[in-house]
């Protein structure tokens, strides 16, 4: 017998009845069973686990990998001996004590514990858009685990699993492992030194086991979202709705926070029992998340209509070399991979939390004298995660073939950044301006925040290249981002107390309005408020001036690099 | 019918479509053991696609395909255990390296004895200097010599190669062509998509030439020849020469009767 093979037209096949069995047989092979249940998820979290290890390895240092959680462990220390100014009982053991109402709770403490995790968490746990992702990758220049099951006896659903199952305990051991330990040292310190932390030992089991219980509920409930939203049709609308829906309920009241925040509920005295079924249930609703991913690898092709050419054409303004043709490149990209939305939100997500937190202050009357510039470099601080999006969109392994370097490319991603942001930002600080009735400040407001969020971005980028979600497990980095950012920010937040009563901009309004130039703050220490103004303007101007020359120390940094993210 | 002459691979009016861009017309398949069938045809003309759907990395728009006896739509993973895939520009996972990997895609097969077969295929491939470097540090060739290691190592009787040669060195090539003519020789089955007509001349007992998603001609490399003086290449380029032609006048009427 030969091999036969013939072909008609589509239209030609009008009988589409297919018989049970066509025919074929294993011609006396013995046919191999995949591995499957346990085994296929053991294997397959074994290798993904070094995988992880090794990409973030492959960007950093063995040395620094490791510092990473020994930075972890010391800012925890600093913050865990911090923890006396912060809350009630330590506040009160001063002599100048405040009351404990006007300092934060242990409640307080707990859901600023638990609530940024679950936000991380729940950024970090999208996997079924994740494997979609890898799965459409697999023919460039990087290729993963993830990806497998389009060629190996492994399936989708046991491939997800593991990689939830990978990310909770490489988050557990590299992040949550050392803030305990950090606490612990922390405390450790209260027995040779003079200074006391209101944290004890025993609860820091409890505590680990709470933030696990957080980690593993968040990146559950993204993992079950995105695998809905791929499923499409009216599933999809799920997502959303569950979110509107458990969203008004949490803010009405109508249930306890405590039920959504499992973690927090396994805090509370006699919660840590809720743990088990916490975790059971987060781990089962993964499981679920894996099992909704089909064995799906099309990639289907997709006509797109020209806008490199219209998009280039409006970037005039960049002038005519290589940054306009990088930004114009870098913006289909964004368009075309259907990026924009995600990280549009993405990047709101951050701000909607900080005007959330804003309205809280203003309604708790908190003792220190937040205003809107205390909130204006914040803005700019969530540039990171943009960038990082930024980096990820193409490889640009290819541009290596091109007359072009990386700090050219770094550039363009900055351009971007700034193009595709600022207008959010805006918005946002109108949004506070209007919420905290402050409107006077607005326009220092304004200068500050867009300071800070060029600064912000160039350190991001002149430190990480087009590499920053490897960076930041490398310790040398971030000590180095760690020290960039928080002295600006400290400086100005601590500024911006100077200008605590806005009515020195409305009085000086109001007196031009009636004196002309004669016009002058009444009622307020104009002198220390003139001061402060002054050096809030004055550090703004130093965060420019510093993004300008990291932008021209990248050619020093970064232009013998080679295209690689 | 007995063992040998059993079809392998058996394919009903299996076609693939994405919304009105057909790639690959209905086809009906039988590959019986102990054959090198080579499909060959132009960068486009749905060669990928044709192996994808036998080995159950798409599945059809319409027919179905049986490959040792299991249905590729219904059951991709026995199948995927049981044939061995080398693609045509997928790499090994970057950041593992490659006896890492050839111990991943054992175990996934439930493979006994991995260690030594890891060992000789990293030995056979010369990736013994290699076997601590990750993936995405070798070489094309040498990623090429990953992907074919992880193909052979469970050693099946049903190969599906695309492109398999495209980065290796000659001394390679040499070796890998003659690993599977011994195979074949040995009662083993290989289906193979290429444009290097040159493979299809030293390897093939049979063979197709496909345009456009649609078979042009088939049979032994000798019979395709309309003589003794016509070359693989002339064959190549009267049949999808003529093909092509044939689009772009058709394609020109369209814009004529838009016109």
């Amino acid at each position: 017998m030969s091999a036969s093979i013939t072909s008609r037209d589509w239209s030609e096949v009008t009988d589409q009845s297919l018989p049970e069995s066509l025919g074929s047989g294993g011609g006396g092979i013995h046919l191999h069973n995949p591995l499957v249940g346990w085994k296929a998820f053991s294997a397959t979290f074994k290798v993904m686990f070094v995988e992880e290890f090794r990409e973030n390895l492959d960007f950093a240092k063995k040395r620094r990998i490791l510092l990473f959680p020994l930075l972890v462990a010391l800012v925890t220390m600093i913050a865990t001996i911090g923890l006396q100014f912060l809350v009630g009982e330590g506040a009160a053991q001063g002599a100048d004590s405040l009351s404990d109402s006007k300092s934060f709770s242990w409640g307080d403490m707990r859901i600023a514990l638990h609530l940024p995790l679950l936000l991380f968490s729940l950024g970090m746990g999208s996997f079924a858009f994740l494997g979609r992702e890898k799965v459409l990758a697999r023919t460039g220049t990087k290729n993963y685990i993830l990806a497998s099951p389009a060629l190996q006896p492994l399936t989708n659903p046991t491939a997800h699993f593991a990689y939830y199952m990978k990310d909770l305990s490489y988050y557990v051991m590299l992040i949550l492992t050392p803030v305990i330990t950090g606490m612990g040292v922390g405390i450790l310190l209260e027995s040779f030194t003079n200074v006391s932390t209101p944290l004890e030992f025993s609860s820091l089991p409890r505590t680990w086991i709470a933030m696990v219980v957080t980690l593993a509920q968040g990146l559950a409930f993204s993992f079950i979202a995105s695998s809905l939203w791929l499923l499409g049709g009216w599933v999809s609308r799920i997502t959303p709705l569950a979110v509107i829906g458990l969203g008004t309920t949490i803010g009405l009241g109508i249930i306890p926070r405590e039920y959504f925040l499992w973690g927090l509920a396994t805090q509370q005295p006699d919660g840590i029992l809720l743990a088990v079924p916490a975790l059971a249930i987060s781990v089962l609703l993964a499981w679920i998340a894996s099992q909704l991913i089909l064995d799906d690898f099309e990639v289907k092709v997709v006509s797109k209509k020209e806008i490199f050419l219209p998009a280039w054409n409006r970037l005039g303004f960049l002038g005519n070399g290589p940054l306009r043709l990088l930004v114009a490149k870098e913006a289909v990209d964004l368009v075309r991979s259907g990026s924009l939305k995600k990280m549009t939100v993405s990047y709101s997500v951050p701000l909607v939390v900080l005007l959330l937190m804003a309205w809280l202050v203003d309604f708790a009357e908190a003792p220190i004298p937040i205003n809107l510039l205390s909130y204006a470099p914040f803005l700019g601080f969530f540039g990171f995660n943009f960038y990082s999006w930024l980096t990820a969109l193409d490889s640009p392994e290819h541009m290596n073939g091109l007359p072009l370097s990386v700090p050219q490319l770094i550039r363009a991603k900055v351009t971007v950044y700034f193009l595709a942001t600022t207008w959010i930002s805006v918005i946002f600080l109108c949004l506070m301006a209007w919420k905290l009735d402050e409107w006077a400040v607005l326009p220092v407001g304004l200068i500050v925040m867009i300071a800070n969020s060029i600064y912000i971005v160039c350190l991001t980028a002149f430190l990480m290249g087009l590499a920053p979600n490897k960076a930041i497990f490398d310790a040398k980095i971030m000590t180095w981002f760690w020290i960039g950012t928080v002295i600006p920010l400290l400086s100005l937040f601590l500024l911006s107390f100077t200008q605590g009563d806005v009515s020195f901009y409305e009085n000086w309004a109001d007196q031009v309005g009636d004196r002309g130039l004669q016009a002058e703050a009444v009622d307020f220490d104009n002198a220390q408020m003139a001061a402060g103004f002054k050096g809030i303007l004055w550090v703004s101007v130093g965060l420019v001036g510093a993004s300008i020359i990291l932008m021209k120390l990248l050619d020093r940094k970064w232009g013998r690099a080679e295209f690689n993210n | 019918m007995s063992a040998n002459e059993e079809s392998l691979v058996v394919a009903k009016d299996l076609g693939k479509r994405y919304g009105d861009f057909v790639a690959l017309h209905p086809l009906n398949v039988k590959v019986s053991s102990g054959e090198f069938f080579g499909v060959f045809g132009p960068n486009g003309a749905g060669k990928s696609t044709f192996i994808k759907l036998l080995t159950g990395q798409l599945r059809p728009s319409i027919g179905a395909v049986e490959v040792l006896g299991i249905d590729a739509a219904k059951d991709p993973q026995k199948l995927k255990a049981n044939i061995g895939i080398v693609p045509e520009s997928e790499s090994p996972p970057s950041y593992l390296t490659p006896s890492e990997f050839l111990q991943f895609v054992g175990k996934l097969r439930g493979i006994d004895d991995l260690d030594n077969k890891v060992e000789h295929w990293m030995d056979w491939f010369g990736l013994q200097e290699k076997s601590d470097t990750m993936c995405k540090d070798l070489s094309k060739g040498q990623r090429q010599k990953v992907m074919l290691a992880s193909a052979f190592i469970h050693e099946p009787r049903l190969l599906f190669l695309d492109e398999p040669f495209a980065n290796l060195d000659p001394i390679y090539q040499r070796k890998c062509r003659q690993w599977l003519l011994d195979m074949v020789a040995g009662g083993g089955t290989i289906f193979l998509c290429s444009h290097v007509l040159e493979m299809a001349e030293r390897m093939c007992n049979r063979m197709a030439i496909i345009n456009n998603g649609k078979v042009l001609a088939a049979g032994t490399v000798k019979g395709l020849k309309e003589s003794e003086s016509e070359t693989l290449e002339d064959v190549f380029i009267r049949l999808v020469g003529h093909s092509i032609q044939e689009a772009e006048r058709l394609s020109d009427e369209g814009v004529n009767e838009e016109e």
